[in-house]
């Protein structure tokens, strides 16, 4: 069943003189239980993505489709409706970064924030919530621990806080943004386990990632994304196992354990996106038809999608 | 010397300065309008500041005088910094017309001095101790409001800010608990500089007369003896006094306001003194 149901979505912004199209015509639906992982390269979209699911896209978006939460249309939801869905229902851990976390408040007050701006337990009770989920994150000591503040904690330590923060209210769903963005590959797979041990293994996960060691650890479903638009979507293991479009080949080819092939050239500008198939200008097998013509995203199995004209 | 020492001297000048004001009526048990002694005595064993042109106690007016005067710079500086906070985070955060709107008017109000415009709103008025106050802690707010909104937007696009919204906070909760406390330390900064120079303008303000004249406060003080002939006399115990007061307690606020903001301002240079 649909947990979220995002169709025809489109985000674009507008500068001077020209419009920028983040994402474009993107359907895709993150099932309950499902563990999906949303991969592309940077400034491909994959933040957008989560932002409009959020409902927290800056104002100057112009967005349209339809993202449906259940049997609930979020896209267009007024800022009242989503505070109360936003991590009560729908959680996010953000990208670990310096000031992810209020310098000035303890971190065992900021945990417990969520439960009490959401009215779900007393002042009391919220706070030995607090404690029993940093022992269950990892943390020795969770009463000291509680009274610290952000700077006092490591890297590592910063990203078990914000995965306290989306996991306290208990949500049906958690966007993860680059959650391992700055770790290093000790700390990094650590929280990977966590993350799996806490959030893919019983909850429904959406993953937004570049890296497809990450995805393929956490996640059971995966979506590539190429300049605003899907390329790819199916199963963690057939994707990976057996890539069709040649921009997932690509990505699998560059990574370290394949031999660092990169793929040659630059995303395109996402002012300036090519009439015909956007991956067209980088893709080895391209054809004279992919300049001219946008290839749709067609169904190749049950499972699995693909947006390239070889599977014709 | 250092930080440290003038730190603490100013707070503790400060604070005889404050318990001088509470416990007035204990150190000058006749009160600053009674009648003790004969005209313009100079300082002795009974008076120890001496009498004005009407034989009342100097030392007493001083003390009592020391209520007025901290309590306007008090007032003034606490209204000033509340309307400054509220509306400095509010155009800070939601930005957009509002926020344009205040900043002209800032930009055409800053250029105006601050002590004629008083004197001009205060002749229409003709106010109180405290109407005077509320007025000058709105004139006092206008600096403050540029620096309040300046750090704000800031902080309004930092990732934490962002994640309290991910969490279900509403703009109100956001600005009250995240926002605020992270201003507060400039706030505090404001709230002991406001109130140091708002005081000295408020002595100058009593000195011409701007409100009641029947108050005690420094500036009557040193307002009566000056219309009196004090000055030409040489009657130095009639106006040192209340002069010294008001250089004092200046003193101490701007050093603890210079300490503060050294502490929480990385940008100032330590190396002042």
């Amino acid at each position: 069943m649909g947990l979220i149901r995002i169709s025809g979505l489109r985000v674009a912004f507008s500068t001077c003189s020209e419009e920028i199209r983040a994402v474009d015509a993107v359907d895709l639906d993150i099932r309950s239980g499902d563990s999906l992982s949303l991969i592309g390269e940077s400034g491909c979209g994959k933040t957008v993505m989560g932002m409009a699911i959020m409902g927290l896209l800056p104002k100057n978006a112009m967005i349209s489709g339809s993202i449906r939460y259940g049997d609930q249309e979020i896209l267009s939801a007024p800022d009242r409706t989503m505070q109360q869905i936003r991590g009560k229902e729908i959680a996010m851990i953000s990208q670990n970064s310096a000031n992810a976390l209020d310098p000035v408040m303890t971190i065992g007050d900021q945990i417990a924030e969520p439960l009490l701006i959401h009215r779900l337990l007393p002042t009391t009770e919220a706070r030995s919530e607090t404690l029993r989920l940093l022992s269950a994150l990892g943390f020795d000591e969770p009463e000291t621990a509680a009274g610290r503040y952000p700077h006092e904690f490591s890297g590592g330590m910063r990203e078990r806080i914000l995965i306290a923060l989306a996991l306290i209210c208990n949500p049906r769903l958690i966007i993860a943004d680059e959650p391992t963005a700055g770790l290093d590959a000790q700390v990094k797979s650590q929280i990977l386990r966590l993350i799996k041990k806490q959030i893919a293994s019983n909850r429904t996960l959406f993953l937004i990632t570049h890296d497809m060691g990450t995805a393929s650890f956490l996640s059971t479903r995966i979506a590539v994304m190429y300049a605003g638009e899907l390329v790819e979507a199916g199963p963690t293991k057939e994707v990976l196992a057996m890539p069709r479009h040649p921009y997932t080949q690509g990505l699998l080819a560059s990574l370290p354990s394949a031999g660092l092939h990169p793929i040659p050239g630059m995303s395109p500008a996402p002012a300036h996106l090519p009439k015909g198939c956007r991956f067209c200008a980088r893709c080895p097998s391209a054809t004279d038809r992919c300049s001219t013509l946008h290839p749709p995203l067609k169904e190749t199995s049950n499972t699995r999608q693909v947006r390239c004209f070889l599977y014709d | 010397m250092s930080r440290k020492i003038i730190l603490w001297g100013s707070v503790a000048v400060l604070c005889i300065y404050i318990g001088i004001a509470l416990a007035a009526p204990l150190i000058a048990p006749l009160g600053p309008t009674a009648i003790t002694g004969k005209p313009l005595q100079p300082p002795d064993n009974r008076h120890i500041f001496g009498t004005n042109n009407i034989g009342q106690d100097i030392f007493a007016q001083l003390v009592y005088g020391s209520r007025i005067t901290l309590l306007f710079g008090f007032f003034s500086a606490l209204f000033s910094v509340l309307i400054s906070t509220g509306i400095g985070i509010v155009i800070g955060y939601y930005g957009g017309l509002v926020d344009e709107i205040v900043c002209r008017a800032i930009d055409i109000f800053m250029p105006i001095p601050m002590f004629p415009l008083l004197i001009v709103l205060t002749t229409f008025f003709s106010p109180g101790v405290i109407e005077v106050s509320l007025l000058m802690g709105i004139l006092g707010s206008v600096y403050g409001i540029r620096i309040i909104r300046t750090q704000v937007l800031s902080l309004a696009r930092t990732n934490f800010v962002e994640g309290a919204r991910a969490i279900g906070a509403s703009d109100f909760q956001i600005m009250y608990r995240h926002i605020l406390p992270n201003v507060m330390p400039i706030v505090m900064v404001k709230f002991v500089s406001a109130s140091q120079h708002l005081l000295v303008m408020g002595v100058g303000l009593s000195f011409i007369g701007l409100w009641d004249t029947s108050t005690i406060d420094w500036g009557t003080m040193i307002q009566n003896a000056y219309s009196q002939g004090g000055i030409a006399l040489g009657l130095w115990w009639w106006i040192l006094p209340p002069g010294i007061a008001v250089i004092g307690i200046s003193l101490a606020l701007a050093m603890i306001g210079y300490s503060f903001e050294e502490k929480f301002n990385p940008r100032v240079e330590v190396n002042r003194i």
